[in-house]
């Protein structure tokens, strides 16, 4: 039974949550689900239910910034939720054709790559020569937005465009089984494979993840795993959270944003490599 | 309404009204000593839902999250509206491909 505290210590946690999600295009259940479970003792799919929530949260409220200041690439982000949600729905109802630990293993070291790359090329945020690749072209992928560390407007084109789709399909796959929004995955591969500035990467994820943990929240919470005491919370702390991390992302300079994604990145392969293993890691 | 607003509004009202009954529903159990919450599933979703009016707690949560659960959705639905309005048929087709995913989603999600 939750009781006043629980609830209070709750919300204090899911400001940081909601914080990190915001700044990293994270929906900020990596870090929810292993408090839940761990430190309040709430019972896995409780607590996958409940992260699932607010992980909508987080996203619709940072979205809901970046998209009004241009940060958010709405085109893109609207490609790419094709091969997310599809994968969504895949991890959730099809069984999959990869057993999930493969896919834990599979992912856990195309992150580690991808915090090798991300970390060495830390000094520049994307190529200045990218050339739109066919499908970029054909839905005018190719943006701009207002750096406000930089000073600067800063123009990018897309690149490499179906591969990300296609990327981003097993990213809705691994979201759907985990609980978590997939922007782990979502971030690098628009940053490193599409050549997306990583604010941009970061605004564009947020915006995608809460259309794709809405098709999940709505499984969990019709299964019954959507405890009240739980989602009112985290709803009200992420919210608030997000609200601040918006702010700080605005303000920072992307290559900083770069490196600590890449440690971050790093944690969270280790992670998912050691539960591909099926080790008794929460995640 | 450009489009960006357009997004933004729709997303920044859902959230607003969620965590506005979310705090009511913590205050209204605040209220009543901490009484022992448990989640509904299924049908008992409804009727949660419907208990908000009589002003109970969990009412006023299960509101809040459905109503951001469905936020993000209303953006995309929205969006198609746009889109059609714009005659953006590329832009058409790929936000409807997305909201009729996730009405198979929100539907096979209720029949189990």
């Amino acid at each position: 039974m939750l009781g006043p505290v629980d609830v209070l210590v709750i919300l204090l946690v899911s400001i940081i949550a909601g914080f990190v999600g915001a700044l990293f295009g994270l929906g900020g259940g990596v870090l929810i689900i292993p408090f839940l479970t761990l430190v309040e003792g709430v019972p896995v799919p409780l607590a996958v239910g409940a992260s699932i929530v607010s992980v909508v949260a987080t996203s619709s409220a940072s979205a809901a910034t970046y998209v009004q200041d241009h940060l958010t690439n709405l085109r893109l982000g609207m490609f790419l939720e094709i091969g997310t949600v599809a994968g969504a729905i895949t991890g959730a109802f099809v069984a999959v054709f990869l057993p999930a630990s493969v896919l834990f293993v599979l992912f856990g070291l195309v992150l580690l790559y991808a915090t090798i790359v991300m970390i060495r090329a830390r000094g520049i945020d994307f190529p200045a020569d990218v050339r739109p690749d066919r499908t970029s072209r054909i839905l005018a992928l190719g943006s701009q937005y207002e750096d406000h560390s930089l000073n600067r407007v800063v123009s990018y084109e897309v690149t490499r465009t179906p591969l990300t789709v296609f990327i981003g399909y097993f990213a809705g796959i691994v979201s759907g089984l985990l609980g978590v929004g997939g922007g782990v995955i979502n971030v690098p591969t628009m940053n490193l494979v599409s050549k997306v500035p990583v604010k941009v990467a970061s605004a564009t994820s947020n915006f995608i993840i809460g259309v794709t943990a809405a098709a999940s929240a709505s499984v969990y919470l019709l299964r019954g795993d959507v405890h009240p005491l739980l989602a009112a919370p985290l709803i009200i702390g992420v919210a608030g959270g997000a609200l601040l991390g918006t702010r700080v992302l605005k303000v920072t300079p992307p290559t900083r944003v770069k490196v600590a994604f890449g440690i971050l990145l790093a944690a969270m392969s280790l992670l998912m490599i050691l539960k591909g293993f099926n080790l008794p890691v929460v995640l | 309404m450009e489009l960006n607003r357009l997004v933004s509004y729709s997303l920044r009202i859902g959230v607003l009204a969620s965590v506005l009954l979310s705090l009511v529903g913590l205050f209204v159990w605040a209220a009543g000593g901490f009484d022992n919450i448990v989640s509904a599933a299924g049908p008992g979703i409804a009727r949660a839902l419907a208990s908000a009016f009589q002003g109970n707690d969990s009412g006023f949560i299960y509101l809040a999250i459905v109503i951001l659960i469905a936020t993000p959705v209303f953006r995309v639905a929205i969006s198609s509206v746009y889109f059609v309005k714009k005659r953006d048929g590329k832009y058409v087709l790929i936000s409807l491909a997305v909201l009729s995913m996730l009405v198979f989603a929100l539907v096979s999600g209720y029949a189990g």
